[in-house]
């Protein structure tokens, strides 16, 4: 007994003693970032979420990439030559692609060296997604876009095999170099398209190599390199040995051209990208106050002792030389009704419980009052958005909720069944659920609030067995048609029209608009749909919210943007302030 | 009767009971996980795609089949890939079991040891003011809940007084060990309690047998009886206690591993648990049922060894 | 012959009872004796009447309103502050008692019932009846509690009966064990024979015979479910399975994994110090009951 207590003090003695041996000595240039979800795996087809398709990001390039320092929102050639040439009726695009772009090494290869990168590729990659027996989970990108690509998928659909030697009209490989994409109807949106991680360059060989493990050994083109994908909470790259050449932005939009120190120098900048996976936000604010994570979001309740309003931040934060970036998102928050259900066919009842919500006191409550109250679907910052429009029936306005509510039939609530109202589980979707009943509560409307597991709530959606649920939606890409998609009638559920909304005079607008390049035109018929929306309040609107984001002072090239998939390559650390600043913390 | 032949029977009757954790398992989660269609094809999922993937994962089989798959992998540990990061579940296990048990071995050692030698000091010092003190700290000790000690400690021991890492986690010894230390401690507080008050009941149920009186008459000094006889005759059902705890370690720790960045097996089971992801949480319950139906023969087993009082039936 | 067959049992039975309420009487005035005890006792009734007094709305009955700004630190006015929405936090955390002694309640009760009629039919009819039952509860403990609880509320769905009948339904093993161990005990003893001779129901046997002579068990089970049971309650909702549309003192806990690291610690405080009052109040009088009404352990 006496000796293993010895062993087990000994034992202890070693737990206490090494934590103060460790020590960091080292010159390399390290990013140190903190995502809040498991990453589902580094598969280019599957990164449907933001935080997996930040990560595929890091290994896999597309043809084309948003500028790092332009705005608005600006496409360039990645791993194309050049931006496409275009047929006269707009349904040909075609590419060169970068010549002497090398695949990381792997063994997958002949003699384990990375081949070259050819049109081919794109081909294979994009069949890929439409490969009827991998359930791709980014194919509604390309769905019905490209001529030859469904027929394709179908006619494997039931077969035991999928041949991708089968020549698809629609996705060629002119030569090594050049690739040719013909649409089956006409898509203004195609080239973002070419910029989302679904449509990144995978090599052949390795996906046949590693077969159904191909998720965890990522082999691209890109600035970083992962050997081996694990389930692990720390997730570490390496900069790509053999990365073509590939040089910071020589030219910047007013607002970043203090950045252009780095222009021109071979990217990336940085020789490590540690990403730490931590779910709880109490250790990622914790982590980053210690220096232990370069940047973060700022979680909601940390905000009051990070940023003075008005003011930017805290000198508690100033002094330690954290810095403070916000930018308005591309996104809405809201409160969708399902319209399948008869009760909300009555539109008064609608604009009585819109009227009711007050968005200035959810701003303030959840957005720490740095958000916009939405008055209608599509978020400023994008063609398609009323400068000064004022939706009528946006809250606070009690009097008129309740004449509203008393029209609909429904005087102080009587004859009202009680409504639930599903949310996702996280603490602060029910803190806003208890929000929402408060607010409906006030007309005498009485709410239910229920939480669900993410999958579980997608799925009451999917089955029609919501009434009202609170979600968000982020865009895809900087064009109004994404956030308009989600009011428009055949989309509905299992599509993206969740509510399940069907106005005939907002799909025939949606119908001429989704066909037509940007264009005043374009933005006229999207501005009406917009108002549409507002007024048949097909959802209850919420916010446009902007996000804050600290970094620390060693940081360099921050920026903050909707679609920086491909970011980390630009950003830069400098050691010797990080030294110093890190005492200070 | 002979050892093995009760070790035998004793194993025989694992059979049934490990036929119905599956079937109360099954019963549970495929009555519950229904469809994993809409999880698995995201949101633009067609009707089409949905009955190819049920047919491909073998979820338009009839139930008996299924049932038979479960089992099986009650014993191959073939569970198949998870739901929300398409990762073979047995790699997550292989995995995920080391991080976690780098927290729960420690602990439950360090507990263990910990409360062994407070029980007999406390018996030792029975009916004194240490006695009832030790007891009132060990009970108040367990009427907070686990998310207060994590979320104070962490915030205070790690963050303000910069005792210990905020979280992470490094694989290899000792990389992991900065990691695990504050995690340990609020597992030792978590396990104390209970421990020692059921120590302290065991050593007292001995200090009033009839040989601890026999042994005072005879004159020996309290504490040759207290670590010579009580502790000797107390330990068989301390091992019991012990013993049937160590499958237990290995799903780790829900909450502590979450909050601390632990990749181990009880973080991927709550990440299941909030996306829905039943083959996994499935697996996790097999898993976690085996390792107890083991246990508790290897128990019964040591139980008969050491204490030849009890009957072979 | 008859005659006196009646009278044996008669007498036998009367002893029994004299025996038990004796038992009953000492373990009183045991619990008397023990300050600790009472003390807790008092707190238990204390924390039940906030209970129904704040079901009925006496007291706390505003806990939605907002007394002052969100988030504003303890105070004159507001002891322990204001949440997000500048709700009090202590009118919350009374609220909240309603929602942890009902889940301690209906949790303790169900898995009492169950138990209790389990434990004594295995323990009485022995055989294949018995066999089932252990099998059952064996199988059923092999099973990690927290995995049932998760399985269990996606079956049931969302509020607070699915709260009680999950944390109920996983809670039954050790007392239905304890119970089928006592009454295989008590079964062979000479009054439930003599009971058996004059012609006793089963039912009637067990019920007025052998479960009198084991209740001191269910007791002492039932005051250490009942504070585990509050305790679940915050994991639950820390897994958003929990209680919704009302304060609970889980709910708070949650809250705080959020507000803490802001400087936000007074809704922790004020649910944790709730609930460790509580929960201590309920383990030392689950000991003191412990000590007092079993008779294997009197005299120590």
């Amino acid at each position: 007994m006496k000796k293993m207590i010895t062993i087990l003090l000994s034992f202890g003695l070693v737990l206490g003693l090494t934590s103060c041996t460790k020590k960091e000595v080292s010159n390399e240039k390290v990013l140190n970032l903190a995502v809040s979800a498991k990453i589902k795996g580094m598969d280019p087809i599957y990164a449907n979420d933001l935080y997996s398709s930040n990560e595929v990001a890091r290994v896999y390039e597309g043809l084309l990439e948003y500028h790092y320092l332009k705005r608005p929102y600006t496409l360039v050639p990645n791993l194309a030559e050049a931006l496409p040439t275009v047929s006269d009726d707009g349904m040909t695009y075609t590419f060169k692609i970068k010549q002497g772009v090398k695949f990381h090494d792997d063994k997958a290869f002949p003699n384990a060296k990375g081949r070259e990168l050819t049109a081919e590729d794109f081909v294979y990659s994009i069949k890929r997604l439409a490969d009827p027996k991998l359930q791709a989970l980014g194919w509604w990108l390309l769905d019905g876009k490209i001529k030859g690509l469904n027929e394709w998928r179908d006619k494997y659909g039931d077969q035991p095999k999928v041949d991708y030697t089968e020549e698809v009209e629609g996705l060629k490989a002119i030569d090594r170099y050049t690739l040719q994409f013909t649409l089956a109807k006409p898509f203004p949106q195609f080239l973002y398209a070419l910029a989302m991680p679904f449509t990144f360059a995978v090599a052949k060989e390795v996906v046949e190599h590693y077969g159904s493990e191909f998720i965890n050994h990522p082999v691209g083109t890109g600035p970083f390199v992962l050997p081996e994908f694990k389930q692990t909470n720390k997730i570490v790259y390496t900069k790509n040995p053999t990365f073509r050449k590939k040089t910071f932005p020589t030219e910047a939009s007013e607002e970043f051209k203090s950045m252009l120190t780095d222009a021109g120098k071979q990217l990336p900048l940085v020789d490590k990208v540690i990403v730490n996976i931590l779910v709880e936000s109490q250790p990622r604010w914790l982590n980053f106050q210690k220096g232990k994570i370069d940047y973060i979001g700022i979680p909601k309740d940390n905000f009051d002792s990070a940023v003075i309003p008005g003011k930017g931040i805290t000198d508690d934060l100033k002094a330690k030389g954290i810095n403070l970036t916000v930018t308005p998102s591309l996104d809405v928050t809201y409160t969708a009704f399902n319209h399948d259900n008869k009760l909300f066919a009555n539109e008064k009842l609608r604009q009585a419980m819109s009227a009711a919500f007050d968005p200035y006191t959810a701003n303030k409550l959840f957005y720490n009052d740095t958000a916009l109250p939405a008055q209608s679907v599509v978020p400023p910052g994008i063609a398609g958005h009323i400068d000064g429009y004022k939706n009528p029936f946006i809250g606070p306005n009690l009097e008129l909720a309740k004449k509203l509510l008393a029209e609909a039939g429904f005087a102080d609530g009587k004859g009202l069944p009680e409504i639930t109202y599903d949310c996702p589980s996280s603490t602060i979707s029910r803190q806003i659920g208890e929000f929402f009943k408060q607010q409906m509560a006030k007309i005498g409307v009485n709410i239910k609030v229920v939480q669900n597991p993410w999958p579980e709530l997608q799925k009451k959606i999917k089955n029609r067995t919501v009434m009202l649920y609170g979600i968000a939606w982020g865009a895809d890409y900087p064009d109004a048609e994404n956030f308009l998609q989600l009011l428009y009638g055949p989309n509905k559920s299992p599509g993206a029209n969740g509510s399940g909304y069907n106005n005939e005079e907002f799909n025939k607008l949606y119908k001429t608009a989704a066909v037509l390049q940007d264009s005043p035109e374009r933005t006229a018929l999207y501005e009406k749909m917009n108002r549409i929306a507002a007024e048949k309040v097909p959802w209850i609107f919420g916010v446009h919210r902007q996000s804050y984001v600290l970094f620390h002072s060693w940081v360099k090239n921050y920026i903050n943007a909707d679609f920086n998939a491909g970011q980390a390559q630009y950003l830069n650390v400098d050691i010797t302030a990080k030294q110093e600043a890190i005492k200070k913390l | 009767m002979n050892i093995w032949v009760y070790v035998l029977r004793r194993l025989l009757y694992v059979v049934p009971i490990l036929l119905g954790v599956c079937l109360i398992i099954f019963v549970l989660f495929n009555v519950v996980a229904g469809d994993p269609t809409h999880l698995l094809l995201g949101k633009h999922a067609t009707a089409k795609q949905m009955a190819e993937l049920r047919h491909e994962l073998g979820l338009d089989r009839p139930w008996f089949f299924q049932y038979l798959d479960l089992v099986k992998s009650a014993f191959t540990f073939d569970f198949g890939r998870s739901w929300s990061t398409k990762q073979t579940i047995s790699s997550m296990i292989s995995e995920g079991a080391i991080p976690s048990l780098t927290l729960t071995i420690p602990g439950f050692v360090l507990t263990t040891v910990f409360s062994v030698s407070l029980s007999l000091l406390v018996a030792f010092y029975r009916g004194s003011f240490f006695d009832r003190f030790s007891v009132f700290i060990c009970v108040g000790l367990m009427s907070i809940s686990s998310l207060a000690y994590i979320l104070f400690g962490q915030w205070f021991f790690a963050y303000y007084l910069g005792w210990f890492e905020i979280s992470g986690y490094d694989s290899g010894f000792p990389n992991w060990v900065p990691y695990v230390q504050l995690p340990v401690l609020i597992w030792i507080i978590l396990s104390i309690g209970p421990d020692l008050r059921f120590f302290r009941t065991i050593m007292l149920d001995e200090v009033y047998q009839d040989y601890v009186r026999t042994a005072r008459s005879k004159g020996l000094g309290e504490k040759v009886i207290l670590f010579k006889h009580v502790l000797k005759n107390a330990m068989i059902p301390i091992i019991t206690y012990v013993v049937i705890q160590i499958p237990f370690l290995i799903l780790g720790a829900l909450l502590i591993e979450s909050f601390f960045g632990i990749p181990g097996l009880g973080g991927i089971t709550l990440n299941a648990i909030n996306s829905s992801d039943f083959p996994v949480i499935r697996a996790m319950t097999v898993l976690s049922a085996v390792a107890y139906i083991i246990f508790s023969v290897i128990t019964d087993v040591l139980y008969t060894i050491v204490d030849p009082r009890v009957r072979l039936k | 012959m008859e005659n006196a067959q009646v009278v044996t049992a008669n007498n036998i039975k009367e002893k029994n009872e004299q025996k038990s309420k004796s038992l009953w009487r000492h373990a009183f005035e045991t619990l008397m004796k023990d300050k600790m005890a009472v003390m807790a006792i008092v707190i238990f009734i204390v924390y039940s009447i906030i209970a129904l007094l704040t079901s009925v709305d006496i007291i706390a009955g505003d806990w939605a309103k907002e007394v002052g700004a969100s988030y504003s630190p303890p105070s004159a006015e507001n002891w322990f502050g204001t949440d997000i929405f500048g709700r009090s936090v202590v009118a919350k955390t009374l609220k909240g008692t309603q929602v942890a002694m009902s889940i301690g309640l209906f949790t303790a009760s169900i898995s009492a019932v169950i138990g209790i009629i389990l434990g004594s039919i295995a323990g009485y009819y022995g055989g294949k009846v018995d066999e089932i039952i252990v099998w059952f509860y064996t199988t059923f403990s092999s099973i990690p509690g927290i995995m049932l609880l998760v399985a269990i509320t996606f079956i049931l769905g969302k509020g607070l009966v699915a709260v009680y009948l999950a944390l109920g339904l996983t809670s039954w093993v050790s007392l239905c064990r304890l119970i089928r161990g006592e009454v295989i005990r008590h079964k062979d003893r000479e009054y439930v024979h003599a009971a058996t001779a004059i012609g006793g129901k089963d039912f009637r046997k067990l019920f007025k015979h052998i479960l009198p002579n084991v209740l001191h068990i269910v007791i002492i089970n039932f005051s250490l479910q009942f504070q585990v049971a509050i305790k679940s309650e915050v994991i639950l909702s820390y897994l958003g399975l929990g209680v919704q549309g009302r304060p609970s003192w889980g709910t708070m806990i949650d809250d705080a994994k959020l507000e803490l690291a802001r400087g936000v610690w007074w809704q922790l405080a004020a649910a944790t110090f709730a609930m460790f009052v509580i929960v201590l109040a309920l383990n030392i009088l689950g000991d003191a009951l412990r000590d007092a009404l079993d008779p294997k352990l009197k005299g120590k």
